[in-house]
């Protein structure tokens, strides 16, 4: 009876089996919810791509610089390919333009920055890269667009040593940083393309005595001035730094012989007051008794750095011997540079020719013929564009035309002649004078590079490291100081082994392993963009002032 | 002899090559990455990064074919599709594996776009929603196995409850009056309806038998006869206390794919429309 009652039941409260299957329950719900919200937001966004500019469909808000073109997509974008061109950056960074000239933001202008090969200023436009692959928009609108990652400059084929960023775990066996090469003046023992006698050490030496200093870094600040920004130095300028003890009231030539015909001599000075050559107006201005006669020879005291007179007999018997210099001509000392890779010497270069034009078309002023002063307008407009160029444009060292590899000395001249002419260029620039500094080539002065900038391609900022190291924390090349019971001193000079460092061709500066010191992961930062530049200096003018001219 | 699987993988993974394929993708995506680190920069827009998305959004698109492969199982077995049991470890696994593709698209970090955040947001919804869901399916089947007496389905509950009042109800009517007081007092109100209560999550028995001693109290002043009408009463209502644990937890069982299911479609979609807007730009 019990199992008849429990047929069709399940347990203790004997509840019926089903008589039939059990389907489980349809979720049509679970998918009509989830499928009319995707189709109420897919037409949510749709309608915002048509009508609201997408500002929903946007990968994010535009950075602070360009936030007020958010709903202006085709401020940026082509509306019929939607990509993003440059050539819509160049509406207002007018320097991306390729059109007219070399301009800062291009590539080709990178290329030529600082490398100063302007054969690289050609290279194709396809090398170009869009302004966005560098600088992405979209990223929120606190991004920095301008911090741009070092594997934009070493991630591709351009800079593939790689960059500091792993400098720790990147030390070969010798220390040196295999990903960032080492400055190329150590690499290649390049010297310092110094063209003066100098001694650090002396120097140091005979200021802190003269201004009664304790501390030599305060030496060192005598002539090494830095300019208002603290980055870099004021170049060193002769009255200001080398005319207290050098050339004084006493200095004078020696006994120099009075040229006859083609001999090798000085022009007096009414010679030249007669002449009237261009560029000799301040023969008017000088007292004559500065140049008194001894015996048949002349003598000339005191004497001035870049002296007139001096220079004046020494470019007329330069052009007796080398008389084929072109525009070197103009030039106050030689025209040739120690480095073709200097830019600030190429540009002071050319910024002396333009100056010594200058100076010729001022000496004109004074005629009043109809024909001088057409020219001299024709002039002035001429040297106004050459100066604008020369600030606008990297000048460099390949350009110009002021340089020769070595002057040829006139076919006509034969070997005593020669030696004449150069005997007399010695006793001119005596070694008590000019030559106790100065170096002499091709019957020049050699040109001093005044700068003091020596990274070609890196920017070094002296204020943000001095509160960290004393100067001759890193400037260590030179022995400078020497410990005495327990009192830093400068070092003597006169000791055989400091006279062996301390010589201007010496590069007083240290290697990439003192910079990764700190700009290492761990500590300051060590991105590319800390030291580098991608674009030239910014700060030159467009080259839309070009139809201002 | 067998080797005896880890108490991990045992309680777990139900299917421990498929956890393997998983750590593998896992650890590829990572030295990806690394690799991307060291070599690139970490953009959604550049190559690495898209790829990611890309893999990301392949992988979606396959991950959905599940839901598909559910409602048409007719059709799956006509084309040999295979059982859904590998299809289902490669909707978890390789869903896990799209979020972290999602993630790596994005560099880790929030994105700044409306429709891109929320891409990001819809993403970790949904791969959390199905994991959640994959916890509860091993969970509660073992804890309904383990301490209740009756199995019932989920869709016939309703029926039984109404079975349960109505036979609770003919029984209380023949019965004396204390005994129909009783039921009147104590059980006419708890056999209306399933009654779903959180105690169940913790303790499957729900304190079962500390109801039943009330029935305990009444059963020593009853006749024999009273006794027995009781005892069916008791039967009765302790069947439908499990029903309400059942109720309860199949409820969950089923109930988060509302989590899951809808927010995964609105994903689909916006997916999508993520891909015509970067093929469009």
């Amino acid at each position: 009876m019990a199992k008849r009652e429990k047929k069709g039941t399940f347990g203790a409260a004997l509840l019926s089996v089903s008589k039939k299957y059990i389907f489980p329950d349809r979720r049509r719900a679970m998918m009509a919810i989830g499928g009319l919200a995707g189709l109420a937001l897919l037409f949510f966004f749709v309608a915002d791509v048509l009508f609201i500019k997408s500002s929903l469909t946007s990968s994010g808000p535009l950075s602070s610089y360009h936030a007020t073109f958010e709903k202006q997509c085709e401020k940026c974008h082509d509306m019929q390919t939607h990509e993003v061109s440059s050539d819509n950056c160049k509406a207002c960074h007018e320097k991306v333009s390729r059109d007219f000239a070399l301009e800062v933001y291009t590539m080709p202008a990178h290329y030529v920055y600082r490398s100063d090969s302007t054969s690289r200023r050609n290279r194709a436009s396809e090398a170009e890269h869009p302004c966005h692959t560098c600088h992405p928009e979209h990223l929120g609108r606190e991004t920095l667009i301008t911090v741009v990652p070092d594997s934009r400059c070493t991630g591709s084929a351009c800079h593939n040593f790689g960059s500091l960023t792993q400098a720790e775990s990147a030390k070969r066996a010798d220390g040196q940083n295999k990903l960032h090469p080492q400055f190329d003046f150590i690499a290649q023992s390049i010297p310092d393309d110094s063209t003066l006698i100098f001694t650090h050490v002396r120097h140091v030496d005979e200021v802190m005595k003269t201004k009664k200093l304790t501390d030599i870094e305060r030496a060192c600040l005598y002539c090494h001035n830095p300019q208002p920004d603290g980055k870099h130095f004021d170049a060193v300028e002769y009255d200001k730094h080398c005319d207290l003890c050098h050339l004084n009231a006493d200095a004078k030539t020696e006994r120099l012989p009075i040229r006859s015909g083609d001999a090798a001599g000085v022009v007096t000075l009414e010679t030249i007051r007669a002449s009237r050559e261009p560029g000799t107006s301040w023969a008017f201005y000088l007292n004559p008794n500065e140049i008194r006669p001894s015996g048949d020879k002349l003598v000339k005291q005191p004497l001035y750095h870049e002296d007139p007179w001096i220079m004046e007999n020494l470019k007329r018997t330069r052009r007796l011997l080398y008389p084929d210099r072109g525009l070197a001509d103009l030039l106050k000392t030689s025209a040739t540079l120690s480095s073709l890779k200097d830019r600030a010497s190429a540009k002071a270069v050319y910024q002396e020719g333009v100056q010594v034009l200058q100076d010729y078309a001022t000496g004109l002023r004074g005629q009043p013929q109809e024909n001088v002063q057409g020219d001299l307008a024709k002039i002035d407009t001429l040297l106004s564009r050459m100066r604008r160029r020369l600030r606008d444009q990297p000048a460099t060292a390949a350009d110009l035309r002021l340089f020769f590899e070595k002057p040829e000395v006139n076919p006509q001249l034969d070997a005593i002649q020669i030696r004449d002419y150069n005997d007399f260029i010695n006793s001119l620039l005596s070694k008590e004078t000019c030559q106790k500094c100065h170096l002499l080539a091709e019957a020049s002065i050699a040109r001093v590079r005044k700068e003091q900038n020596t990274l070609m391609r890196a920017e070094f900022d002296h204020r943000a490291h001095v509160l960290h190291k004393r100067c001759l924390e890193c400037h260590t090349e030179i022995p400078i100081t020497v410990v005495v019971n327990d009192t830093v001193r400068v070092n003597d000079f006169k000791k055989p082994e400091v006279e062996k460092k301390d010589r201007s061709v010496m590069q007083n500066l240290p290697s990439i392993d003192n910079c990764t010191e700190c700009h290492n992961p761990s500590q300051s930062s060590n991105k590319c963009v800390t030291c580098h530049y991608f674009h030239p200096n910014k700060t030159n003018r467009s080259n839309l002032l070009l139809y201002l001219d | 002899m067998a080797k005896k699987k880890p108490s991990f993988l045992k309680n777990w993974v139900e299917s421990p090559s498929w956890f393997r394929a998983f750590l593998i993708g896992v650890a590829l995506c990572a030295a990806a990455f690394l690799a991307n680190i060291a070599l690139s920069e970490v953009r959604p827009y550049n190559a690495w990064g898209l790829t990611y998305g890309t893999l990301a959004a392949v992988l979606m698109a396959i991950v959905a074919l599940y839901g598909l492969r559910r409602r048409t199982t007719n059709v799956a077995l006509k084309l040999r599709l295979g059982r859904a049991q590998p299809w289902l470890q490669f909707h978890l696994y390789a869903g896990a594996l799209c979020l972290l593709l999602t993630l790596m698209h994005s560099g880790f970090h929030v994105p700044k776009g409306i429709l891109t955040w929320w891409l990001w947001v819809l993403s970790i919804w949904v791969t959390a929603s199905g994991l959640f869901g994959a916890l509860l399916q091993r969970w509660i089947p073992t804890i309904l196995a383990s301490g209740l007496g009756n199995e019932v389905l989920y869709e016939r509950i309703p029926d039984l409850i109404t079975e349960i009042k109505d036979k609770a109800k003919t029984l209380a009517e023949t019965c004396a009056d204390p005994v129909w007081d009783f039921y009147k007092k104590n059980l006419a109100r708890a056999l209306e309806a399933p009654q779903p209560r959180l105690i169940y999550y913790v303790d499957v028995t729900g304190g079962i038998q500390g109801r039943m001693k009330q029935f305990d109290y009444l059963r020593r002043l009853l006749s024999p006869e009273e006794r027995d009408k009781l005892n069916k009463l008791e039967a009765l209502y302790k069947t439908k206390l499990e029903i309400d644990a059942h109720f309860t937890l199949q409820r969950t069982l089923r109930g988060w794919l509302y989590l899951h299911v809808p927010v995964s479609l609105v994903l689909l979609v916006l997916v999508a429309f993520h891909i015509f807007t970067i093929l469009y730009y």
